[in-house]
This record gives C-alpha cells, sequence and structure tokens, in this order.
C-alpha cells in the first residue's frame, strides 16, 4: 500500500523519511509481528508519529489483523480482554493479567500475550477501527485488506492525489477520515506530515507553510474553527484544497469556504462501516447542487430502499466484531450496506441526506450513541437525548443540568459546548407511552 | 474589577470549572480542560461578553489568563486590581 515515494515527516522535528528507510522500518516492524506466535490481533495504540504509522503499516505488510486505538483509550483493558489481542503495540505501563513486558526490535514497548491458545483472525481480516469515541463498550468494524485498498485509491482517484500532494494530520490516525488521509496519500506517493497540535496553534501553521502543505482535512466543527480563525488561504499559498467530512457540514459553511477556496472544496460522505469513504461532491457540482454529498467513489453504488442508503462497494466491512470468536468469521456483508442514513438520490444520481434510521448523534464528528446516553444517565431520573448539528441535546425531568452535563461530557471525552442539557417538567410522550423522540427535536 | 471578574466567569464556563475555581494562573498547556474545543469556547465567550472580534493570531496567541488579558487591553478593556 506504500508507493515508493512516499514520505512522512515529522512536523516538530523536521524528520523525513521515506523511501528505503521508510519500507525498512515497516519491514523491520512486519517481521517482529510475523514471529509473534499467538494467535489474535494486533492492538496498535497509534499516537501521530513516525512510529505508530510504523507499526501500523508493518502488521498490514505481515498481514495481521490490526486494531488502531486511542493511545488514552479508557475502555482499552476491557477490549484487551474482549478481543484477545496476540501484542499490544505503543504501549506505556505495565502489561495487564495475561500478558508480559517486552521491547521487541522494530516495535520498541509492547505487552505480550503469555498463552498460545486463542483464535485466529480470518484471514481476509486486515483493520478493526472502533464504532465510537470511547464511550461504553466499542463494537471493532472488520475490513479487509482488500477493502482498504480499495478505498485508498477510490479516495485518491476521486480528489486526484498525486506525488506532489502534502497532507498535514488533521485528525487522529485511529480515526477513519484521519487513517483515510494517510492511506490515499502513502498510495500515490504523496507526503503526509505528522502534525499533533491541530489548527489553533501557531505551530499547525508554521508547519503548513515550512512543509507546503496542499490540502486539509476537516470535520465540521473544525469548519467552525477555521471559520473563528478567519482562514485565509491566500496567507498560506500552497494550500489549494480542503476536504470535509465526519458529518453533515452546514450549507452556510459550504458555501464560504467553497468561495474562500475558489471553489477547491470537497464534501464527502462516508462511514467506518466502508473503510472510510462513500460518496464525493466533485467541486464544479457545489453551486448546482447545494446540500447533496456527491456521487459515489469509483467502483461504488448507491440505491435507496425504504428511505434508507445502501452502498455497494469494494469498501465495505466483512463485518462487525464484538469478541474475539467474532474476528474468524468471513464476509457477511457482501459488500452492500445499509447505512442507517435516510435519503435520496436526485435524477443524476447524486446523494441528498436527510437524517438518520437509528438513534444514533454525533458530538464534534464522534459518533454517539444515544441510547447507551439514556441508559448512562439513568441515576438522574426520566432522561431523553437527542441528535442537534454536531451536538447532543439531553433533556431531563430531575437532577441538575450543569451537573450532568459535566458528568456527560466527562464520560463521553468531550468539551461541555457539544452538550446541551435541559431541565424540562415532563418528557413529551406518544399515545404508545414512548418519548416524542421528534417533539424534542423540534425543540429549538 | 468587574472586568476581571467577567473573564473569569468566562474561562470557568468555557473550561467547565467550578465557580471558585482559581483562573487568574491558567495556561493552556497546564489544563487537561482546555483542549482546542474549550478553546473555541473560550474565544466564543469573550467576543460575546466584551463585544471585540479577536483576531487570527490573537485566537492562537489566547493561551493563559494573563494572554486573554493583554488582548482585551488592546481592544482597550482595562483591568484593575
Amino acid at each position: 500500500m506504500i508507493h515508493p515515494s512516499a514520505r512522512l515527516v515529522d512536523a516538530e522535528t523536521g524528520r523525513v523519511v521515506a523511501g528505503g528507510e521508510l519500507s525498512g522500518l515497516v519491514a523491520a516492524a512486519a517481521d517482529t509481528l510475523g514471529a509473534v506466535r499467538a494467535p489474535g490481533p494486533v492492538f496498535a495504540l497509534t499516537p501521530t508519529d513516525v512510529d505508530g504509522v510504523v507499526r501500523y503499516l508493518g502488521a498490514f505488510a505481515a498481514r495481521r489483523a490490526v486494531a488502531l486505538l486511542d493511545p488514552a483509550l479508557p475502555a482499552l483493558p476491557g477490549l484487551v480482554e474482549r478481543f484477545a489481542p496476540a501484542v499490544v503495540t505503543g504501549v506505556r505501563g505495565a502489561a495487564p493479567a495475561g500478558y508480559r513486558d517486552a521491547n521487541l526490535p522494530g516495535l520498541g514497548p509492547v505487552w505480550l500475550r503469555t498463552g498460545r491458545d486463542g483464535v485466529a483472525p480470518h484471514p481476509d481480516l486486515g483493520l478493526l477501527l472502533t464504532t465510537s469515541g470511547s464511550t461504553g463498550n466499542p463494537k471493532l468494524v472488520r475490513l479487509s485488506r482488500a477493502a482498504v485498498r480499495a478505498n485508498a485509491a477510490q479516495i485518491a482517484d476521486s480528489l486526484g492525489i498525486d506525488g506532489a500532494a502534502v497532507a498535514p494530520t488533521t485528525l487522529p490516525l485511529f480515526y477513519t477520515y484521519g487513517l483515510s488521509v494517510l492511506n490515499s496519500h502513502l498510495l500515490r506517493g504523496a507526503t503526509v506530515l505528522l502534525e499533533r497540535e491541530g489548527l489553533l496553534r501557531a505551530g499547525f501553521w508554521r508547519a503548513v507553510d515550512t512543509h507546503r502543505a496542499t490540502s486539509l482535512a476537516a470535520v465540521p466543527y473544525q469548519y467552525e474553527m477555521l471559520r473563528r480563525l478567519r482562514f485565509d488561504p491566500a496567507q498560506h499559498p500552497s494550500l489549494t484544497t480542503l476536504t470535509q467530512a465526519g458529518g453533515r457540514l452546514h450549507p452556510d459553511l459550504v458555501a464560504d469556504f467553497a468561495r474562500r477556496m475558489g471553489g477547491n472544496l470537497y464534501v464527502m460522505y462516508g462511514q467506518t462501516e466502508a473503510t472510510a469513504r462513500m460518496t464525493v461532491l466533485p467541486p464544479a457540482r457545489l453551486a448546482d447542487k447545494p446540500g447533496s454529498a456527491g456521487l459515489p467513489v469509483p467502483g461504488g453504488s448507491l440505491a435507496v430502499d425504504g428511505g434508507e442508503i445502501v452502498y455497494t462497494g469494494p469498501n465495505v466491512m466483512m463485518g462487525y466484531a464484538e469478541s474475539a470468536a467474532d474476528l474468524a468469521r468471513g464476509d457477511e456483508l457482501g459488500g452492500v450496506l445499509r447505512t442507517g442514513d435516510l435519503g435520496h438520490l436526485d435524477d443524476e444520481g447524486f446523494l441528498f441526506l436527510t437524517g438518520r434510521a437509528k438513534r444514533i448523534g454525533k458530538v464534534f464528528g464522534v459518533r454517539v450513541n444515544l441510547d447507551d446516553v439514556e441508559r448512562s444517565l439513568a441515576a438522574h431520573g426520566p432522561v431523553a437525548a437527542v441528535a442537534g448539528d454536531d451536538r447532543l441535546r439531553v433533556f431531563l425531568e430531575d437532577g441538575d443540568p450543569r451537573a450532568v452535563r459535566s458528568e456527560l461530557a466527562a464520560r463521553l471525552g468531550t468539551h461541555v459546548s457539544g452538550l446541551d442539557v435541559r431541565a424540562v417538567d415532563r418528557l413529551p410522550l406518544l399515545p404508545t407511552g414512548k418519548i416524542d423522540y421528534r417533539a424534542l427535536e423540534s425543540t429549538a | 474589577m468587574t472586568e476581571l471578574r467577567r473573564l473569569r466567569e468566562a474561562f470557568r464556563t468555557s473550561l467547565d470549572l467550578p465557580p471558585d475555581a482559581e483562573v487568574d494562573d491558567l495556561r493552556y498547556q497546564d489544563n487537561e480542560k482546555w483542549d482546542s474545543l474549550a478553546h473555541m469556547s473560550l474565544v466564543a465567550a469573550i467576543e460575546d461578553e466584551f463585544s471585540v472580534m479577536i483576531d487570527t493570531d490573537d485566537v492562537i496567541a489566547l493561551s493563559s489568563f494573563k494572554e486573554a488579558v493583554r488582548i482585551l487591553g488592546e481592544h482597550g478593556i482595562e483591568f484593575r486590581d
């Protein structure tokens, strides 16, 4: 998946890793992982640095299923217990029960499972990603190696990525959109600038200018940040393209940034269940297809079934995994993904999304199961959660909204400004006695 | 004094700190609640509270309570003890 011209540049140190050095590091990590005898996936805690990228690429090259995880994931002990990884890379701290600490060539500090029993993952399985942020007990999405490669190529083709492209990391690599930027650029021999500070730090913009970044990938809340920063591409002449995914971007922001970029804004739609990307709106159609999520990436197709968007393509997942045993399962979807998103296609096949079929919300781009939120707050009395625009709205009959807001923000690992918690006398009910979510959603 | 109190309150609200939290010595790198989302919330709160527009360089420079006092000072807002 790595083109011979692909380059990694560390923004902080200026270190460039490319060509024979990059392939050598990846091969060293792959050799070590290939020699790990215990069956099971590789868990890779993945910071945005050269070592993190090399461990991921090494696992992929060694044909071992690799789960990319947040290094700060609170749910890690539970995941280790449920999925019995053969090895956990990128670790700090002592190994849990059943594992021993080791320092391995090409990998650095790891936890190695001491037993040799366990389930061998399916041979096609290449990548595992979590469906939600840090909440509860995340499921893993099972992606084949072929799906990861296919989607990297689909994205590179749709965005016209070539060897001259330079993409800074604006999102974590364990998050599908962030990873897709890495994969699609490495595939085409481009440069990935590994930046850890983020859009709001001066260091980020220095790195953009020093290394002549050509594009930025951002989710809706980052577009709000860019607007507040009064982002002006004229001050960063190398930057020619913005891409957007991670939830619906408000039409005002789409129009605003399309104007700032002279039209070079790619609005996209995807899900972890489709590796990353399903559709891209060609910038030339921004003006005559306002509000559209675009056309399927090459090799993909869309249909609507009972209002639900159904995507078919080579990048669709094999299925979910809730336990180690599930990792042995083969492809259960046959390339057909029921997205759970509602919408329609126009006469030219452009996708327009209208809502969610399932009880899922998003907070700053991170998917949140609304029923889980309600269950986690049950101790506060009757509670209802609905999705807002990249925010969550929670209604309480009892309990202190401010305290609940702080508690929920801590549990979801997000900022309180993503949560609107309100007290109500009574939650509105339908004649069936169920909560009337429509009424709550329409509350201003 | 009033201005100082209003700025402290903007920090407490944006960083989700208790009403009696000491904020005058807060710095971005020392406070785990002060992440990029909190930062945007803080900039918005300060702009609303003091009816100012903070420019790009200052949004990035606003990395401590004292820096916020300096930036607002440039907008003609005086802080007296």
